[in-house]
């Protein structure tokens, strides 16, 4: 490097900032418009019902919209003290219990396997992921009929005749299988990408230096996959959370035997909708939407302590 | 939302053309299937009759989703001018607000009068002294038995029908016989145990037989009987301990019964079922085992949503479209419901009818829900019990102890406001 060029150094990268800078602001100013669109959808799906929703929570409105009264707190003091409510969460929360740890090392088996395999790769992959695409309804009528105790398939097979869904023992085990079987191509295919994306070299170094399979797995697969795995159980805990769908196609929108399928966002729904408490129904899911919000930041927290000991 | 707003579009530009020439009549309701057919069957045989007049109907999702579009478009003020409800709802639809009173002189005009009716069931739709539901039919739960197996048992009388059951004893004889004659793998009894609204109407018809009630006239106190609701709840429960009805099977009973299972309880709309798979059946009112006849019925019933300038052709149109239903309702009974139009009941063509001729008493031994905003078909009161019936009935929960729950939780309503007018049963006008 010559001395002139050192000196005009900090001259030309100055001008870069600016222009930099400029080409920001400008880029904000079009950039501007073109969100636009979305921002007004944004503002007026999610935005304007959110607060709607926060400010119906604090009255005792019904389903018609007409003489709703402020009532303060009292929605939030009920559902605090509501045992249906808090069986609900319960319900949720043991699906997610169930489907969070079984769906994520079911994907990386799966991803695993797929990945390893030589002959009909297309065809493993499409295999897992398929179910993926259904929509909830076809899967849950689709095993709902897999666990008709008489004439299904799931008691053909394995014998017996155990009333998979309509005993509160087995009625949510049967929705968790039934999760297992539709969702997992998702995080599957995310575990998959994540395999084929590990440089091939990191393993051939490891096999010079003379490391098994199973080294080359739990040493570098593994920690090689920790980043997705936590994408994977993030997105799974914010989804199982807020399971509805296959749950009533599969209880025939019911809350299933002895009210044990009842999920939260089943009860929010029943609240709003077929007891017409619309005030009531809004507060209980403001009451959701801030559990929620709270084990996403928990996730987050825990996730940062992490890698911060990693770096150190 | 774009949904209803293609609907209104819809709706919109049908008005205009239909408005020149014709009074048009919109028609909701929630019947699908064989009732479907049957319904639309009517209508058309209305419209050939009114060719004056036009019937536009709309068929929506049954069970909740349409009493909430119901109480939407009548609080919006665009509700059809004739819908379909089940009477037991009717109370908690906030008479009066979301929904308008008939005219009885109207109906008179086109030939239907109180008097053509069962005065209970009548009584059933008036609330604060006026009519707001008129009923189509009383739906009814049924004993389903099959003769071929009950024939083999020696359970048919002369006349080819089950030998009369009066007591818990007999019944449970006749089952013990049945038993023996049903072929391998096949329950003797369905009976919906895992089903939270099944059980709660077999509750109800029983609790009834013996008695039992819910409410005093004030709906200020819970009358309910905790004996009377035990002695209900050890007889369902007995079905499944004495081994009749098998826990696994409890959402299939109509397989089974197909199958050559000798009985099963299930609501009448299941006729046109047996019938359609060529059975060689029977079906009387459930079993009178606590001495007195009386089996659960609800009601299809007509309404007129909530229309802030209700009158004129259009309205007249609404009644006269629903008094033609209702007294033409022969094709109505082929779906197994007991038209409520008695008149139809003394037909020959109604009397040949089999099995509605077995169990067509069933109007006068109706046991109900209390008459109050909580209850009626899926309503908060099935919701809310329902689930406790199950839960004796499948050995979950001691009877006794469920029956304590029952009262708590029938406590826990009478105490709840009516979200649609803030009042509870006790101070609302719509306790009637």
């Amino acid at each position: 490097m010559t001395t002139a060029e050192t000196v005009l150094a900090p001259a030309r990268a100055r001008t870069a900032a600016a222009s930099a800078t400029l080409r920001r602001r400008q880029g904000f100013q079009h950039g501007g418009w073109f969100v636009a669109p979305f921002l007004a959808l944004f503002a007026l799906f999610v935005v304007w019902p959110l607060l709607r929703g926060v400010y119906l929570s604090l009255t005792d409105a019904n389903i018609t919209g007409a003489g709703a009264n402020f009532i303060g707190l009292d929605n939030y003091r009920e559902a605090l003290k509501d045992p249906l409510m808090w069986d609900a969460l319960g319900h949720s929360a043991y699906f997610t219990l169930l489907v969070v740890p079984c769906i994520t090392v079911l994907a990386f088996l799966l991803a695993m396997l797929a990945h390893h395999i030589e002959r009909g790769k297309w065809l493993w992959r499409l295999c897992f992921f398929a179910p993926f695409l259904l929509p909830s309804t076809v899967a849950g009528n689709l095993w709902q009929w897999l666990f008709n105790p008489g004439t299904g398939m799931i008691n053909y097979v394995f014998g017996g005749d155990t009333p998979w869904l309509t005993d509160k023992s087995y009625a949510m085990l049967a929705i968790v299988i039934e999760t297992l079987w539709w969702t997992v191509g998702f995080s599957f295919l995310l575990y998959l990408a994540a395999l084929q994306s590990i440089p091939a070299h990191l393993y051939e170094a490891a096999k010079l230096d003379g490391a098994n399979a199973w080294h080359r797995m739990v040493h570098i697969t593994l920690p090689m996959l920790r980043n997705i795995t936590g994408l994977v159980i993030a997105l799974q805990i914010l989804a199982s959370l807020q399971v509805f769908d296959q749950a009533v196609v599969m209880m025939d929108f019911g809350p299933g035997p002895e009210s044990s399928t009842r999920t939260f966002v089943q009860y929010t729904l029943e609240e709003g909708f077929t007891s017409y408490r619309v005030g009531y129904a809004s507060a209980i899911s403001i009451i959701f939407f801030v559990i929620i919000a709270a084990v996403a930041l928990a996730r987050m927290w825990l996730l940062r302590n992490r890698t911060e000991e990693a770096t150190r | 939302m774009a949904g209803s707003f293609g609907f209104a579009a819809l709706g919109s530009g049908a008005d205009a053309l239909a408005s020149t020439a014709r009074t048009r009549v919109r028609y909701w309701n929630l019947f699908s299937g064989g009732d479907g057919s049957n319904m639309i069957a009517m209508l058309d045989a209305f419209r050939k009759a009114h060719p004056d007049i036009a019937v536009k109907d709309s068929t929506l999702q049954w069970g909740n989703p349409f009493y909430t579009k119901l109480a939407m478009a009548a609080a919006g003020n665009r509700a059809p001018d004739l819908g379909v409800m089940h009477i037991g709802r009717v109370a908690g639809f906030a008479p009066g607000r979301l929904l308008d009173a008939w005219d009885t002189g109207l109906l008179a005009k086109y030939g239907l009068r109180e008097s053509d009716y069962n005065p209970k069931l009548w009584q059933r739709g008036v609330v604060d002294g006026k009519l707001y539901a008129l009923p189509l039919d009383v739906h009814v739960q049924l004993c389903f038995y099959r003769k071929d197996v009950l024939r083999k048992a020696g359970l048919l009388g002369a006349d080819d029908r089950i030998v009369p059951v009066t007591s818990v004893d007999d019944w449970f004889g006749v089952l013990k016989e049945a038993r023996k004659a049903t072929k391998k793998g096949l329950q003797t009894i369905g009976l919906w145990i895992n089903d939270q609204n099944f059980q709660w109407w077999f509750f109800v018809a029983f609790y009834t037989q013996l008695g039992g009630t819910w409410f005093d006239d004030a709906k200020t106190e819970v009358t309910f009987d905790t004996d009377k609701a035990t002695q209900v709840l050890e007889f369902l429960r007995r079905h499944v301990t004495d081994g009749y009805a098998n826990p696994a099977m409890g959402s299939v009973n109509a397989e089974q019964f197909i199958n050559g299972a000798p009985f099963a309880w299930e609501g009448n709309w299941s006729v046109p079922v047996y019938s359609g798979a060529k059975l060689e059946y029977g079906a009387i009112p459930l079993p009178p085992v606590f001495g007195t006849r009386a089996t659960h019925a609800e009601s299809h019933s007509f309404v007129l949503p909530h229309q802030s300038d209700r009158g004129g052709a259009t309205d007249e149109a609404a009644h006269q479209l629903a008094a033609y239903v209702v007294t033409h309702a022969q094709q109505w009974a082929a779906g197994g419901h007991i038209p409520a139009y008695l008149p139809t009941l003394s037909t020959p063509a109604y009397q040949k009818l089999s099995p509605q001729n077995e169990y067509v008493s069933a109007m006068n031994h109706q046991a109900n829900e209390p008459k109050v905003w909580f209850a009626g078909s899926t309503g908060i009161l099935a919701q809310r019990v329902g689930p406790i019936v199950v839960s004796s009935t499948v050995g979950s929960a001691k009877p006794d102890a469920a029956a304590g729950r029952m009262k708590k939780e029938l406590a826990t309503l009478l105490a709840m406001k009516n979200p649609m007018d803030g009042k509870t049963a006790a101070q609302g006008g719509t306790a009637a």
